[in-house]
């Protein structure tokens, strides 16, 4: 018996349940020939903003315990170029792998600027709205301000018929508030989580590792935190979630969707292996397949609670 | 025993991502390792300065949980490629540790490769375990006719890689210089470099002896091409972690634009 693994989400069928994330995949041609991209349930490229940034001095990335520190600062060609030379490559390689653009601004109107200059073009499904970057000042703005949020979400609901997903951010008391807000908005998904802030010093020197003084945590240090406000945003709204942090193996994917998470995202792994998505992909399949269960959609969000549980 | 391969015209295929088994790891100095993997389809296709990126794999937690850039220092006719492992950071450390039968994951060759102009001499300048793109370099270039000269520059005579097998890799002697003077010649390697008549100079090595060489590239007008490191991610481009800044001002990826530069596509700020 082969597994199911399809699911309807958002208007249309992915294939698989395990996408790229962003920022760790580029705009999908640098992986082409090493990841076979097109089998993924998809890909979510790199942060588009309306001017391109030129982003963070180095040394921008470096180990952090299990897992690693990142401050690239959203370096991107750019609204224009993003548009001219990256996603003709993407809409003409991917026929069923669905693609996400991942939109940043500084403003409100920065953001619209991106999914307005884009929403004509073919070769993605939909955006993946960044609030939550902790590695540009302002990147977490609209991600920890409930009215920002808000407004935000409702604005580019008015610019796109396409699916609009919010990415947020693990730094806030109670995302469930968070989770709702973008329903209220009309946001089409979440994505959970982005990176922790976090820091290194190198203590010879005393002085910060990263160049930005401090980045963003990923990897399988924060797979339990991932998992947990996975499942307090999904049981927070109605919404479609797409877990992400620190996943690695088909176990890992698991733990997301049984907290409620449609889709996953792999990022930090693609570093150590390439072939992280296929495995976790494969993953999914085996244990579908050890467990007897035919559809993945099953297990969403099928977490059996303990019955003095108080959610 | 190595035995050369002729090196093939660049090609833009994907890099391989493969399993490969150690297949030795000794001490050839103190604190450097000279590591052999198994590794056909990389050792067929890797040019002058392009490195691999050596990891563990996704089952293994314990640092290093990200791969590492490193050199390829040789590859042999039998599969074998040869990295030059100095170990001074867990990264390195666990490298060191390697015994053969065990089995890393490679990906690679990657990055951009040193480039020699027909009809120049070629001197390279190796800084430390800088030296490792070099010894295949200097060997290919001599068997193609090239006139090179080899300056392998380390703080102490107990780190200098055996100096006779150098000569076995690459086919000529190294010129042999030590910063306390204990072996070889007395001093920092970019003393020894002199440059006549139309000279291709590569090199690789700690930052502040490339930023050297590029002062004096730009005051005397010789071409230099530099290999440079810096902390990496993916090796690949997607991360945009490994950014070397150019001299547009603009970033530069050290893995995909890079390893190897001119000198003068980089901006060198005062250390």
């Amino acid at each position: 018996m082969v597994p199911e693994l399809r699911q309807s989400l958002f208007g249309v069928e992915f294939q698989a349940p395990v996408l790229l994330a962003s920022g760790t995949c580029g705009y999908g041609r640098e992986y082409a020939g090493l990841i076979p991209l097109d089998e993924l349930g998809g890909l979510v490229t790199k942060a588009v903003s309306v001017e391109p940034r030129s982003g963070n001095p180095p040394h921008r990335v470096a180990e952090t315990p299990g897992g690693m520190i990142n401050a690239i600062g959203l370096e991107n060609v750019g609204l224009d170029a993003f548009a001219s030379e990256k996603l003709p490559w993407l809409r003409d390689n991917l026929a069923r792998a669905h693609v996400f653009v991942n939109v940043v601004g500084r403003t409100v109107d920065e953001y619209a600027a991106v999914v307005s200059g884009l929403d004509d073009e073919q070769g993605f499904l939909g955006y993946e709205i960044n609030v939550s970057c902790p590695n540009v000042k302002g990147g977490t703005m609209f991600g920890t301000d409930e009215a920002a949020l808000a407004e935000l979400v409702g604005r580019l609901r008015s610019e796109t018929e396409r699916p609009v997903i919010v990415k947020l951010t693990p730094n806030v008391p109670d995302i469930g508030i968070y989770a709702r807000i973008c329903e209220e908005n009309g946001a089409d998904g979440l994505s959970t989580i982005n990176t922790f802030p976090g820091m290194l010093i190198d203590i010879q020197g005393r002085k910060p590792v990263i160049g930005n003084v401090s980045g963003g945590i990923s990897g399988p240090a924060i797979l339990p935190m991932g998992v947990y406000l996975t499942w307090r945003a999904a049981t927070a709204c109605s919404l479609p979630v797409i877990g992400i942090g620190g996943i690695r193996s088909g176990e890992d994917a698991l733990q997301y969707i049984l907290a409620g998470a449609h889709l996953v995202q792999v990022g930090t792994a693609l570093f150590v292996d390439p072939a992280a998505a296929a495995t976790v992909q494969e993953g999914i399949s085996s244990y579908l397949v050890d467990a007897g269960i035919g559809s993945l959609s099953e297990l969403v969000g099928g977490l059996r609670l303990p019955g003095h549980a108080q959610v | 025993m190595l035995v050369a391969i002729e090196p093939k015209a660049p090609d833009i295929l994907s890099p391989i991502r493969h399993r490969a088994e150690v297949m030795a790891n000794r001490r050839v100095a103190t604190e450097t390792w000279w590591l052999e993997l198994d590794s056909p389809e990389i050792a067929g296709r890797a040019e002058w300065g392009q490195f691999v990126m050596i990891g563990f794999g996704l089952e293994h937690l314990a640092p290093p949980f990200l791969p590492r850039p490193f050199s390829v220092a040789w590859r042999a006719e039998d599969g074998r490629i040869g990295l030059l492992v100095r170990a001074f950071g867990v990264g390195s450390r666990r490298l060191a540790e390697l015994r053969a039968g065990e089995h890393v994951l490679l990906l690679g060759p990657l990055g951009r490769p040193f480039r020699l102009e027909p009809g120049s001499r070629v001197v390279c300048v190796a800084g430390g375990v800088g030296l490792a793109p070099f010894l295949f370099l200097a060997g290919d270039a001599r068997r193609q006719a090239f006139d090179v000269d080899l300056l392998y520059g380390e703080l102490t005579a107990d780190k200098v890689f055996d100096a006779g097998l150098i000569e076995e890799l690459t086919g000529g002697p190294p010129i042999v210089w030590t910063e306390d003077g204990s072996l070889g010649r007395r001093g920092r390697v970019t003393e020894g470099l002199s440059v006549e008549g139309r000279v291709t100079v590569l090199a690789c090595g700690p930052t502040p002896m490339l930023r050297a060489l590029a002062g004096r590239a730009a005051r005397e007008g010789f071409d230099l091409q530099v290999s440079v490191e810096e902390h990496m991610g993916c090796g690949v481009g997607t991360c945009q972690g490994c950014v070397v800044l150019g001299a547009d001002g603009r970033w530069k990826k050290a893995c995909t634009q890079g390893p190897v530069f001119y000198a003068s596509e980089l901006t060198w700020s005062p250390s």
